[in-house]
C-alpha cells in the first residue's frame, strides 16, 4: 500500500517528464514491443497454417536451440564469427578517429566556405548504395579492366588479380567503410563542438593556450561524452555486420571468403538451401544477446568510471 | 523568419497530400468502376479473388484486369485482382505475405522464385488433388502427366504448372555471325571438349574476343536432389538409386580439366569467375559460343532477342527434373477463403482462349493487332506486356505472325519426348540435416565459380574442394538423402 | 532573459598557414574520393549505351547520349508523383520524429527524472532486438490497417533509439545544469525550460537529428518494398532499388535469362546508364539540402550570453 502511494507520488512528480516520453514510449509499445513476441520462433520449427500467423506459431513444434546449432556446429563457424568480430572491431576505433579528427579539422580550417564545401563532398557516400559502390570498386580493380591495373602496369609491374588475392581485402574493406561512414559520423561530433560553450575558448586564450591546447584540453574533453555513447552503442552491433559491403563488394569471389565471409552473409547464403524463418530468427537473436551482453558490460566499466556518461 | 518558414513548410505539405490525394482518388475511382461495370446478375454477389503474380507491373495492367472480369463474372460468377510484383522482389514479399498470413488466394511459385517445394513442405499452399478433379478438368485434360506427377510433394499437388516446355534440354548457342565469317563447323558438337578446334580458329582470327563470354552452365549426366549442392548426383541412368560424389567422376574431372585449359588459352574473360553479367555481351555480339537451356524453335526467339542469327546444337537428349517441371506454377494459397473459385478461375486460364490472350497480349487493337485466324502482331510500347510463361495454358494463344505455325504441336512434342529424371518426384526432408547444409552451401560458394569457370586448376583445386566438402558433412548428408531415397523407391 | 546570438567567435588564434594548408589537403583531398564516385555516375548517365558496353567505364566517354534520361522521362507522371511522395513523407516524417524524438530525449536528459534509466533503457533496447520481419508486418498491416497508406512509409521510422541516445547526450553535455535551474527560479515548468531555454541553444543536435531522420526518409526504400503495392503511394527510391533488385535477380537467375524465357525479364530492365540517370535522379535534389542543415553546425552559440 505505501509502496504504490510512493508509486503515485513519484509519478505525480514526474508529470511533466513522463508526458515529454509518452508519445515515444507509445510508439515503442505498437512498433518495437508488440511484434516482438515474434523472436519465438528462433526456438520452433516454423510451418504455416490456417489462421495466419499466431496460429502457425502455436502449431509448430518446439525444437529447443536446434535454429541456433548451425551457427556454431559448422567448421567456418569460427571465420566468420571472428571475421565479424573484427572488422567491426577495427571499423569502430577507426571510425571513431577518423570521424572525430575530421570532424576537428573542418572546425579549425580558417577558410569557412571551402569547409563547408568538404563537408557536403563527405557525405556523398552515404547516397551511393553498395551495388552501386560495387559497381566502382569492379572498374578499378577489374583484372583487365580495372584502372589500378592499368596504373600497376605503367610502372611495370604484373597486373594483380585482385578478387583472387585475399591479402589486400581487408584493407580494401577497411577503407570503403570509413569512406562510406565519415561522412555522416562526423556530422555528429561537428554539431557537439558547435555546441560547446565559446567562454571556454575564450579563456583558454586568455591564458594563451595554443590551437593543439585547446583542442586537448577543451575540445576532446567535451566531445568525450559523445564518443563514449556512440561506441557503446556500437558495441551492441559487433556481431552483425555490413551485409551490402562484404556482399556486394567482393563479387561472391569464393577464393576471398576466409577473409570476407562474415555472420551475415554465411547466413544468407545458407538460407538459399535452407529457407527457413526459424534460422534467420535464430541468427537475429544471437547477434542480439551477445550484443546485449557486451554492451551491458561496457555500460557497467563506464558507470563506474563517471557515472554521468553511461548509457543507463 | 522562422515562422515564415515553417508556414510555407507547412503550405507545401498540405498542397502536395491535397495533389497526391486528389490524384489517388481519381485511380481509385476507375478502378471500381471498371469492376462494377463486370458484374453479372448472377444469384451469389462475385467473389473476388486476389492474386499475386510475378513481372514488372504494366502501365495498363488495371484497363486490362477490368476486361479480364468481365469474362471471369460472367464464367465463374468471380473476379480477380492482379496483384503483379516485380521480379527483383517478389520473392522476398511473397515470403512475408504467406508468413504473415494474409488473405490471397492465388499465388505464382516455382523453383526459382517464391520456391515451390519449400512452401509446399511448410504448408504454404493448400493441397489441392481433390478440387483439380471437382474444379480442374481442364487443367487435367490440357497438361501433360508428367507435369502434375513431377510436382508432387509428399505424395500431394499443391500447385498448377503453366503448360509450356516440360523438360530441360541445354544447348550450346552460336553467335553465327562469327560461326559463317570462319566457317565453323558446329554440327558435331556434344560436348565441352568437342568446341576445341572452333575455339582455336576463332581466337586466331579474332584474338580480342573471348569465345566463351561468360560463365557457362555444366551438363553431367546426374539429376541432383539438391540444385545448390551440385556435388551429389544421382547417376541418370541408375538402377539401384545409390548417390555418387558427382565431382570423382571422371565426367566431371574431365570437364574441369577441359575449362581450365580453355581459361589459360584466353577462350573466357580473365575475370569470368567474378564476373556478374547480365547479359551484355548478347547486345554487343561480341561472343561465339555460350550454353543455355531450350525449348522447341528457341533460336528464332534469341535471334529475335540478339537482332542477329543465333544457332544451337543440342548437348543432350531433353529430360524432365524437378525444377524444370516446378519451372512456373500458380499454387492457391492455405488461406485461402474461396479456394473452388480459385480453382475454378485456374481451370479457365487452361481452357478459356480468349481469357488467356487477354492475359498474355492485352487487348485487341490496343495493345495487339490480330494478322490472321490465330497469329498477332504486339504494338510496341502500347503499355502492356505479361510474362506469358508463368500462368495458364500458352498453348491456347495467339502465335506471332513470323513463327511456326506449328509452333505449339513441336511443344507437344518435345514434352512428349521427355525422359523422366531418376529423381523426378522426389524431394529432400532438409530438417535433420540443416546445419550440414547450411556449411556445404558455403563450401560450394567458395569453391564452384573458381573451379568450374576455370579459373584454377582442377589439379589442385578439386581434391582440396572435395576434403572441403568432406570436413563439412557431406558424407553425413548423402547418407541422410540416400536414406530418404530408398525409402522414396520403396513407396514407390 | 534574451537569447543574444553573437557573431562566431574566433576561438582562439587562427590555424598557422602551414598546418591550415595541410588539413585543407586531408579534407580536401577526401572530400574529393568522396565526391568522385558520383560525378562518374552523372558521367555514366549521360553515355552512350553502346560505347558503355563495347569500351566499359569512362571517364570522358567516347559518345555522350541524354537517351537515359529520355528512357527515364518515359514513365512521365510516375516519376513526379514519386518525386512528390518522397518530399511529402520526408518532410512529415521529419517533422513527428523530430518533436518525438526531442521530447523523449530531453525527458532522459534530465537528471531528476526518476525514470530515467528505465526509459533509456527500454528504448535502447530496440536497437538490439527486434521480433522480426513478419510480427512488425501484421502490426503495420493487419492491426494498423496501413497496406499502401502513405502511413506505412512514415510511422514505422518515426522513432529511432539512434537518434534518442544521441539527442540526449547533446541536451546532457551542451546544456549546462545552470541554465535550466535558474530558469525553475524563474518557475518555468519543464516543457517552458525546454521550449525557451534548451531548445534555442541546442540547434546544433536538432539539426543533426533533423539531417539524419531527412536522410533517411528520402533513402527509405524497405518499407516501399514492404507495405505499398500499387503505384499510387510509390516513392522515388524504391524505384531506384526496384531496377537493382532486377538486376540482383537476373545475375543470380542467368540460367533462366538464358532459357527464352528471360527475354520477358530483360525487355523490363533499363540499361546500365538509366540505372545511373536514375541514381542521380534519385540522390540530386537531397544533395542540395545538406547547406541548409550545415548553417546550425558552424554556427557556434555562446552560451554564456543566455544568462544575462
Amino acid at each position: 500500500m505505501k509502496a504504490l502511494y510512493q508509486f503515485a507520488k513519484n509519478v505525480s512528480r514526474n508529470k511533466a517528464f513522463l508526458l515529454m516520453v509518452l508519445p515515444g514510449a507509445l510508439w515503442l509499445l505498437i512498433f518495437a514491443y508488440l511484434p516482438m513476441p515474434g523472436a519465438i520462433i528462433a526456438f520452433k520449427e516454423y510451418r504455416f497454417g490456417k489462421g495466419g500467423f499466431l496460429a502457425s506459431i502455436l502449431e509448430s513444434k518446439w525444437v529447443g536451440f536446434k535454429n541456433f546449432e548451425f551457427l556454431f556446429t559448422a567448421q567456418d563457424a569460427f571465420i566468420i564469427t571472428r571475421n565479424t568480430v573484427l572488422y567491426n572491431l577495427v571499423f569502430i576505433v577507426l571510425g571513431l578517429i577518423c570521424s572525430v579528427s575530421m570532424a576537428i579539422i573542418l572546425h579549425e580550417l580558417t577558410n569557412k566556405k571551402l569547409s563547408k564545401l568538404y563537408q557536403t563532398g563527405m557525405f556523398m557516400p552515404y547516397f551511393l548504395s553498395w551495388v552501386i559502390v560495387g559497381f566502382f570498386a569492379y572498374s578499378f580493380l577489374s583484372i583487365d579492366k580495372g584502372v589500378l591495373n592499368q596504373v600497376v602496369q605503367y610502372f611495370g609491374m604484373e597486373p594483380i588479380s585482385w578478387y583472387s588475392e585475399p591479402k589486400y581485402w581487408p584493407y580494401i574493406l577497411v577503407f570503403l567503410n570509413l569512406w562510406k561512414g565519415i561522412g555522416y559520423s562526423s556530422v555528429i561530433y561537428l554539431a557537439s563542438i558547435a555546441g560547446i560553450d565559446k567562454s571556454y575558448y575564450e579563456a583558454a586564450m586568455i591564458d594563451g593556450a595554443n590551437k593543439w591546447q585547446q583542442v586537448t584540453r577543451i575540445t576532446l574533453p567535451l566531445l568525450q561524452p559523445m564518443m563514449i555513447i556512440l561506441t557503446i552503442l556500437a558495441i551492441g552491433g559487433i556481431f552483425r555486420a555490413d551485409f551490402g559491403l562484404f556482399y556486394q563488394i567482393p563479387r561472391e569471389s569464393g577464393i576471398l571468403f576466409p577473409v570476407t565471409n562474415v555472420i551475415d552473409t554465411y547466413v544468407y547464403r545458407a538460407l538459399k538451401v535452407v529457407g527457413d524463418f526459424g534460422i534467420s530468427t535464430a541468427t537475429g537473436l544471437y547477434q542480439s544477446v551477445v550484443g546485449l551482453i557486451l554492451v551491458l558490460t561496457a555500460n557497467g566499466i563506464v558507470k563506474k568510471i563517471n557515472r554521468d556518461q553511461a548509457l543507463f | 523568419m522562422v515562422r515564415k518558414k515553417g508556414l510555407s513548410l507547412l503550405a507545401l505539405v498540405l498542397v502536395l497530400s491535397l495533389v497526391l490525394a486528389a490524384c489517388g482518388g481519381k485511380n481509385n475511382e476507375s478502378g471500381s468502376e471498371g469492376s462494377n461495370s463486370g458484374t453479372n446478375g448472377g444469384s451469389e454477389a462475385p467473389v473476388e479473388l486476389v492474386w499475386y503474380t510475378i513481372g514488372t507491373p504494366p502501365r495498363d495492367l488495371q484497363k486490362v484486369n477490368d476486361e479480364i472480369n468481365k469474362i471471369t463474372a460472367e464464367k465463374i460468377n468471380a473476379t480477380v485482382k492482379i496483384k503483379m510484383l516485380d521480379w527483383g522482389e517478389y520473392s522476398q514479399k511473397m515470403q512475408i505475405a504467406i508468413a504473415s498470413g494474409e488473405n490471397f488466394d492465388i499465388a505464382f511459385t516455382s523453383s526459382w522464385a517464391n520456391d515451390y517445394f519449400g512452401n509446399a513442405k511448410k504448408n504454404a499452399f493448400l493441397a489441392i488433388d481433390d478440387l483439380l478433379k471437382s474444379h480442374g478438368q481442364g487443367i487435367v485434360a490440357a497438361l501433360h502427366p508428367d507435369f502434375l506427377e513431377g510436382t508432387k510433394v509428399n505424395g500431394h499437388n499443391y500447385g498448377i504448372p503453366a503448360n509450356k516446355e516440360l523438360p530441360q534440354q541445354r544447348v550450346f548457342r552460336f553467335n553465327k555471325t562469327f560461326v559463317d565469317k570462319y566457317n565453323l563447323d558446329i554440327s558435331g558438337v556434344k560436348t565441352l571438349q568437342d568446341l576445341e578446334p572452333i575455339l582455336k580458329t576463332f581466337k586466331e582470327n579474332e584474338p580480342t574476343i573471348a569465345p566463351i563470354p561468360a560463365k557457362i552452365a555444366e551438363f553431367f549426366h546426374v539429376d541432383m536432389p539438391i540444385n545448390d549442392i551440385p556435388i551429389i548426383g544421382m547417376p541418370l541412368d541408375t538402377t539401384d538409386y545409390k548417390l555418387i560424389n558427382v565431382w570423382e567422376t571422371d565426367e566431371a574431372k574431365a570437364y574441369l580439366e577441359t575449362m581450365h585449359r580453355y581459361y589459360q588459352a584466353g577462350y573466357l574473360p580473365k575475370d569470368v569467375a567474378t564476373q556478374k553479367d547480365a547479359g551484355d555481351y548478347f547486345k554487343t555480339g561480341q561472343w561465339l559460343v555460350d550454353v543455355a537451356d531450350s525449348q522447341p524453335l528457341a533460336d528464332n526467339l534469341w535471334s529475335a532477342d540478339a537482332g542477329y542469327e543465333v544457332v544451337s546444337v543440342p548437348m543432350q537428349d531433353p529430360i524432365s527434373f524437378n525444377w524444370s517441371v516446378a519451372g512456373s506454377m500458380q499454387a492457391i494459397s492455405i488461406n485461402s477463403e474461396h479456394p473452388e473459385k480459385a480453382m475454378e478461375f485456374l481451370n479457365l486460364l487452361y481452357t478459356d482462349a480468349d481469357l488467356m490472350n487477354l492475359l498474355d497480349f492485352g487487348i485487341q487493337d490496343v495493345h495487339y493487332t490480330k494478322t490472321g485466324d490465330n497469329t498477332k502482331d504486339i504494338i510496341p510500347d502500347s503499355g502492356y506486356g505479361f510474362p506469358a510463361f508463368t500462368a495458364g495454358n500458352l498453348m491456347l494463344t495467339y502465335l506471332n505472325s513470323n513463327d511456326a505455325p506449328d509452333k505449339w504441336e513441336q511443344f507437344q512434342k518435345f514434352n512428349d519426348s521427355a525422359t523422366a529424371a531418376p529423381l523426378l518426384g522426389f524431394q529432400v526432408d532438409t530438417s535433420k540435416i540443416t546445419s550440414e547444409l547450411a556449411s556445404l552451401k558455403n563450401t560450394k560458394d567458395a569453391v564452384y565459380d573458381a573451379l568450374f569457370s576455370g579459373t584454377v586448376d582442377p589439379a589442385v583445386q578439386l581434391p582440396k574442394a572435395i576434403e572441403k566438402f568432406k570436413e563439412n558433412g557431406l558424407d553425413k548428408v548423402m547418407a541422410e538423402i540416400q536414406s530418404q531415397i530408398d525409402a522414396w523407391v520403396a513407396s514407390k | 532573459m534574451k537569447i543574444a546570438k553573437t557573431r562566431r567567435l574566433n576561438n582562439g588564434q587562427n590555424l598557422s598557414r602551414p598546418w591550415n594548408f595541410i588539413l585543407n589537403l586531408v579534407a580536401g583531398g577526401f572530400a574529393f574520393l568522396c565526391v568522385f564516385p558520383f560525378i562518374f555516375v552523372v558521367i555514366l548517365s549521360l553515355t552512350d549505351e553502346q560505347s558503355l558496353l563495347l569500351n566499359g567505364y569512362r571517364i570522358w566517354p567516347e559518345k555522350w547520349s541524354l537517351y537515359a534520361y529520355e528512357y527515364i522521362l518515359q514513365t512521365g507522371d510516375q516519376l513526379l508523383r514519386s518525386y512528390g511522395v518522397t518530399i511529402l513523407i520526408t518532410v512529415v516524417g521529419v517533422l513527428i520524429t523530430v518533436s518525438m524524438t526531442t521530447l523523449y530525449a530531453y525527458a532522459l536528459s534530465r537528471r531528476n527524472f526518476k525514470y530515467r534509466g528505465f526509459f533509456s533503457f527500454i528504448i535502447f533496447f530496440t536497437m538490439l532486438f527486434s521480433g522480426g520481419l513478419v510480427p512488425s508486418y501484421i502490426v503495420v498491416t493487419q492491426m494498423l490497417g496501413l497496406k499502401d497508406s502513405v502511413w506505412a512509409l512514415i510511422l514505422p521510422m518515426a522513432m529511432n533509439a539512434f537518434y534518442v541516445l544521441v539527442l540526449r547526450t547533446f541536451f546532457s553535455t551542451s546544456v549546462p545544469d545552470p541554465i535550466i535551474e535558474s530558469g525553475k527560479i524563474d518557475g518555468a515548468g519543464e516543457f517552458r525550460s525546454l521550449f525557451s531555454l534548451v531548445l534555442p541553444i541546442s540547434l546544433p543536435g536538432l539539426a543533426t537529428i533533423a539531417l539524419f531522420s531527412t536522410l533517411g526518409y528520402w533513402n527509405d526504400w524497405f518499407n516501399a518494398l514492404l507495405y505499398i503495392d500499387s503505384n499510387q503511394w510509390v516513392p522515388l527510391q524504391p524505384m531506384l532499388m526496384r531496377i537493382e533488385n532486377n538486376m540482383q535477380f537476373l545475375i543470380q537467375n542467368s540460367a533462366l535469362l538464358n532459357s527464352g524465357q528471360g527475354k520477358d525479364l530483360l525487355s523490363s530492365l533499363p540499361q546500365d546508364t538509366s540505372r545511373m540517370a536514375m541514381v542521380v535522379l534519385a540522390t540530386g535534389p537531397i544533395v542540395l539540402a545538406y547547406p541548409f542543415f550545415q548553417r546550425y553546425f558552424v554556427q557556434g552559440l555562446t552560451i554564456g550570453a543566455i544568462k544575462e
